[in-house]
């Protein structure tokens, strides 16, 4: 444990980043499911 | 279960970001912090390599299972993704080349390799883009691809050793083992596993979408 506090900034750009892309492909996935089904 | 899967990989690459900078220590010799960028940039470069590979394998399936379109498609779509990953592993390279050696761009063998695999298979992008016979295409996109079987290797693993470089020992060193402090391998290693997970994910993703848009251009037609 040798990370200082002025990491944590850093942790939590890269977690909103990393989150975000994760929402995004989620939601893709759901959207093909869909138009998989409809076609 | 199949609906568990991404949640995990949320929480496992959440983990090892955490991870990166709360539970694995600083290497020796990096300045500052810098060596933190090693659990993204090497996944990263791995995944590149990987999706080079992968996209060798579905060209191979093409040339000899029938000249089937979604394994023309699943290739072009591991190159793109290779390249995609590819552009962020010299990125950060470079980030990591200005704090270590004062410079972004050093033309160093590793630096140079990956710029060389990078343009390789951008040039297998605009080479797909120049043909319009849907047939003529796959055949020359996949006969490209799989010479990246012997290239792609050689720019990875066997160039960047055949000089001297500025770029820190290979992770894995010439006797196949791993030198690093443990707590810094787990963590590297949970990246590298997240990220090829990722990798696949995206890949399968961007061909069900290829596919849907490929039906709905013959349906119009």
């Amino acid at each position: 444990m040798d990370a200082s506090g002025g990491d944590a900034w850093i942790v939590a750009v890269n977690l909103i980043i990393w989150t975000g892309l994760f929402v995004y492909l989620l939601r893709l996935g759901r959207r093909l499911r869909e138009l998989e089904k409809e076609s | 279960m199949k609906k568990t899967l991404p949640w995990l990989l949320w929480l496992w690459i959440s983990a090892v970001i955490v991870g990166a900078f709360y539970y694995a220590p600083l290497a020796k010799g990096f300045i500052g912090k810098s060596s933190r960028i090693l659990f993204f940039h090497v996944p990263m470069a791995w995944v590149s390599f990987t999706a080079f590979i992968v996209a060798a394998v579905w060209s191979l399936l093409y040339l000899t299972k029938g000249r089937r379109e979604s394994h023309d498609r699943a290739a072009a779509v591991a190159i793109q993704l290779g390249l995609l990953f590819g552009v962020l592993a010299t990125v950060t390279g470079a980030l990591w080349a200005r704090v270590m050696w004062g410079a972004y761009w050093n033309w160093d063998p590793r630096q140079t390799s990956i710029l060389i695999s990078l343009l390789f298979y951008a040039a297998y992008l605009a080479l797909r883009g120049a043909v319009d016979d849907p047939e003529k295409r796959g055949r020359l996109a996949a006969s490209y691809a799989l010479l990246g079987v012997v290239v792609t290797p050689f720019l990875f693993w066997v160039m960047p050793r055949l000089t001297y470089t500025l770029h820190p020992e290979p992770v894995v060193n010439a006797d196949g083992k791993i030198e690093m402090e443990s707590r810094m391998v787990q963590v590297l290693l949970a990246s590298t596993f997240a990220f090829t997970v990722l990798f696949f994910w995206m890949h399968n993703l961007q061909c069900r979408l290829q596919a849907l848009i490929a039906r709905k251009a013959e349906a119009q037609e």
